[in-house]
């Protein structure tokens, strides 16, 4: 373990230059950062949204719009839809724990308003995750090799959409060097399409 | 054709709800008749408020809570501050209730 802590900490200091002896994989503590944690979860009962949307702060509901009143609150900052059935959409949060929090806390809301609630079958369904290499990246170049993994139309959207052979995990890449990783419902699925995209996009740099 | 009924809760409206609650009660004045007077009521401020008002106020505060539901926003403003070509007013708290004038002409 200590052995592990002293080569990981000489990792960090050469991949920090753009000399890197180990180029083809991120060194210990290179991860990139998780934006955005969807879960959802089953309050176990019918609701009434006009009494929700009524009664609830800082709540939206529109029902020609769609069927679900939205609930935001500021700490963990995130937004909840809540359905009619009970079951309950909870986006915004910046880890898999803030997200269970932040759920918790909505389902407190509702709980309030008088209603029997649970809290039932809790599952995180999408984490994104973004990393910035700091170096341009060439995506023409990149989608002609990797043409079986890769969709570039750059007059659709300009980043190119990198989708993991195994895995459901898809990467946006983008020319300046900035790219984020969606579809893991956990954090090593995010770590693993990580260590396999980072000697791809090494090896696409744009500048020396 | 429905009307906007929120201007009731302005002071005008509430003493004109309460004018018209007295001579309905006196019996001067049949309950019909209120109805029709307090239609007309949101009517005629609609209109005003759309062809006569023609001053723009800039409101600017930290915005507490929001509610969107039935078509109609409810903000509570704190430390908000009204701004205007002549004046300016601070409040420490205010309530804003907002329709869609969109909805009327449905």
């Amino acid at each position: 373990m200590a052995a592990d802590t002293v080569f990981g900490s000489s990792h960090v200091l050469d991949s920090s230059s753009s000399t890197s002896s180990h180029p083809l994989s991120p060194g210990a503590g290179v991860v990139p950062a998780i934006e955005n944690v969807v879960s959802t979860v089953n309050l176990g009962c019918t609701l009434d949204l006009k009494a929700i949307a009524l009664h609830a702060p800082n709540a939206e509901y529109n029902p020609k719009r769609l069927a679900a009143v939205m609930i935001r609150i500021k700490e963990p900052k995130t937004t909840a839809l809540i359905f009619s059935s009970g079951k309950m959409v909870c986006t915004g949060a910046k880890s898999e724990q803030q997200s269970r929090l932040a759920a918790r806390k909505h389902a407190r809301i509702i709980q309030k308003l008088g209603f029997d609630v649970k809290f039932n079958g809790f599952k995180i369904q999408n984490i994104v995750a973004a990393y910035d290499f700091t170096f341009p990246i060439n995506l023409i170049r990149l989608a002609n090799s990797h043409f079986k993994f890769s969709v570039y139309e750059p007059e659709l959207f300009p980043g190119l959409i990198y989708r993991m052979k195994q895995s459901k995990i898809m990467v946006q890449v983008f020319s300046s060097g900035k790219i984020a990783i969606a579809g893991a419902q956990k954090r090593d699925e995010i770590l693993k399409a990580f260590e396999n995209i980072y000697p791809i996009l090494m090896s696409f740099r744009a500048d020396k | 054709m429905a009307t906007f009924e929120l201007y009731r809760r302005s002071t005008i409206g509430m003493c004109l709800t309460e004018t018209l609650d007295e001579m309905v009660s006196n019996g001067t004045l049949s309950p019909e008749l209120a109805i029709e007077v307090l239609v007309q009521f949101d009517k005629s401020m609609t209109e005003a408020l759309e062809s006569q008002v023609k001053s723009k106020v800039t409101i600017a505060g930290h915005l507490h809570t929001y509610r969107f539901c039935d078509n109609v926003w409810t903000f509570i403003l704190q430390g908000a501050s009204f701004k205007s070509e002549d004046f300016v007013q601070n409040v420490d708290r205010v309530k804003i209730v907002a329709c869609d004038s969109k909805l009327l002409s449905q």
